[in-house]
């Protein structure tokens, strides 16, 4: 087993964690929080899960971090530890965590006919799922995404769709045990000539469970979108509760976004709000903020920019939130 | 010196086609606080609005002049430039801008390249101290849910740092309780009191005397039915606390 942690070196890894000195330690005018002072707040031997991974690929690799350690060990290295800094507290961290998950690797020249799938189990369920989506021009991406949480689990599924001409997302959420709580939050921004399908769907089964979908969408140029969200709510699911909110926000007169939502509720002790707008800036916000100095660019990006916020907030690192706050200002100011 | 001042002359607008201004002469020196006052209806706000350059109001005739600059042929961001200020009664919320964040972009425009974000901030902290605002004010959004009292509140805080050359208070203290109209008072003294408000000259539009308790005018203008009726001193917003606007308007024959 070449590269990927033994207990042993997860052990080790987990020791220089808390050995290894950040030079963060006193808050400054540069830093405001104490490195020093952030721990992993979950056990590292309480976690339990496992991956499985399909490929129908003869030339793409698809395997779990295990076997591409043993099978792959080159590209593994590349990928894996290149990725990881050495000497960098967090990274020990990393180290010590990197037991679940896959390893996929797609050569240059290789187009792919059936999808990869990686399924993810996890034995205490509490799955916080963020991707952003920024590939280049002429790619067009197709995710699904399946989530059937277990007993009392919270999911929480944050995605950004920016790149690609053309990008089809399916967001799935099947509720078939009590006391789950599972989150949506997308956000979706064609410009230019893409186009952006997303479709979620989520599904109580049974009652008592939570869910919240919150889709913020903007369109600009001659981009086109089109966001389907499902709400069912099975007649004995007594005592659900099912929110969803859907924003979108027309930057042009060529722009388009459908806004479909579909609730269909045969239980009769349940909450389910829905609310859905889509409408150009508004021009008492904009009148309001030009009132104040700001020219009527610098305004329509901030209200612009202001109105992703909620989604934003939803993703999990303030290095992912920035990111996507940059490429949403780019794409606002195109 | 002459061309010193808020001076507006002659000034009709519209709104939708309907003349609801009907020549408005006033000036507001700098330094000095005028109230305009008038009943419901009067169009004391679309005074405000057609000064401040908001598209659904057509100015037809007349000028509104800020020092020398002629207003009227400016973009609402270039009069809050050369020096105007408008406190709204119904200010717009926006969620997801930052109330420190719009604040810094207001400042770097009215008065570019003067402080560092961390000046800034101390400066923002200070006057919201004047204000009774409490600190978590800088983690909301713009007026995003906030009640009548703390949206008031806000405009005050952005008269403050912004410390405009003329400041239009378009029924800032309708709603308000004593302490919070208190702290309105405070706010406008404290930026007379200051280097950058010294001169700031005031028009503060009001349905109600109780405001000028705590700011007193040089000078009040009352205005019924699009027209300014009557001038005077603060002895006119006694008479109107005592009398109402009726006497006035049967005195000054303007309609009903």
């Amino acid at each position: 087993m070449p590269n990927l942690p033994t207990p042993q070196e997860r052990d080790a890894a987990l020791s220089a964690f808390a050995a290894t000195r950040t030079g963060r330690e006193k808050p400054s005018q540069y830093w405001k929080i104490d490195l020093e002072t952030l721990m992993p707040n979950a056990s590292l031997d309480g976690a339990a899960g496992e991956v499985t991974i399909e490929s129908a690929s003869s030339r793409a690799i698809a395997v779990d971090l295990q076997t591409g350690a043993r099978d792959h060990a080159a590209l593994f290295e590349r990928a894996f530890r290149r990725a990881i800094e050495p000497q960098h507290k967090f990274a020990h961290l990393a180290l010590a965590n990197a037991r679940l998950g896959a390893f996929i690797y797609i050569p240059a020249d290789c187009a792919l006919d059936e999808p990869i799938v990686v399924r993810y189990r996890a034995a205490e369920g509490d799955i916080t799922y963020a991707s952003a989506q920024f590939a280049p021009q002429d790619a067009r991406v197709i995710f699904t995404r399946v989530a059937r949480p277990g007993r009392d689990a919270r999911v929480a599924w944050a995605s950004a769709e920016l790149g690609a001409s053309l990008s089809l997302t399916e967001l799935v959420i099947t509720i078939e045990e009590p006391g789950v709580d599972a989150k949506i939050a997308t956000l979706f921004f064609p410009t230019g000539s893409q186009h952006v399908d997303i479709v979620s769907s989520v599904d109580h089964r049974i009652g008592d469970a939570t869910s919240e979908t919150l889709v913020k969408s903007a369109a600009a140029g001659r981009g086109q979108g089109r966001y389907l969200g499902n709400i069912r709510i099975a007649a004995h699911a007594q005592h659900s509760d099912a929110s969803l909110r859907d924003d979108a926000l027309l930057l042009s007169q060529t722009a388009h976004i459908d806004s479909i939502p579909a609730l269909e509720i045969a239980a009769n002790d349940v909450k389910a709000y829905h609310g859905a707008t889509v409408g150009a800036l508004d021009d008492e916000s904009i009148f309001y903020m030009t009132s104040r100095g700001i020219d009527r660019e610098a305004a329509e990006r901030m209200i612009a920019l202001g109105f992703f916020e909620p989604a934003i907030d939803r993703f999990p690192t303030e290095a992912l939130r920035e990111e996507l706050r940059t490429a949403l200002q780019a794409k606002v100011t195109s | 010196m002459s061309d010193q001042g808020l001076r507006v002359a002659g000034l009709r607008a519209s709104v939708e086609g309907n003349e609801i201004l009907k020549g408005i002469d006033l000036a507001v020196e700098p330094g000095k606080v005028h109230a305009l006052m008038g009943p419901n209806g009067s169009g004391k706000s679309t005074l405000a609005f057609s000064l401040a350059g908001h598209p659904h109001y057509d100015v037809t005739a007349g000028s509104a002049v800020l020092d020398g600059e002629d207003l009227l042929t400016l973009a609402p961001d270039k009069r809050a430039r050369a020096g105007l200020f408008l406190s709204f009664q119904y200010p717009a919320a926006i969620p997801g801008v930052k109330v420190p964040n719009f604040l810094y972009a207001a400042r770097q425009a009215v008065r570019p390249g003067e402080l560092t974000p961390g000046k800034f901030r101390t400066l923002l902290l200070e006057k919201m101290d004047v204000l009774g605002m409490d600190p978590s004010f800088l983690g909301r959004y713009l007026n995003d849910g906030f009640s009548g009292g703390e949206k008031k509140r806000l405009e005050m805080l952005q008269m403050a740092v912004l410390a405009p050359k003329y400041a239009v208070l378009d029924e800032t203290d309708s709603g308000l309780d004593v302490d919070a109209l208190q702290d309105v008072g405070d706010t406008i003294q404290a930026l007379r009191a200051s280097d950058e408000g010294k001169s700031t000259g005031f028009l503060i539009i009001t349905h109600y005397p109780r405001i000028l308790q705590h700011i007193t005018p040089d000078v009040v203008h009352v205005m019924i039915d699009g027209r300014i009726v009557k001038t005077g001193g603060p002895d006119l917003a006694q008479r109107i606390e005592r009398e109402g606007y009726d006497t006035l308007r049967e005195e000054t024959g303007a309609l009903a």
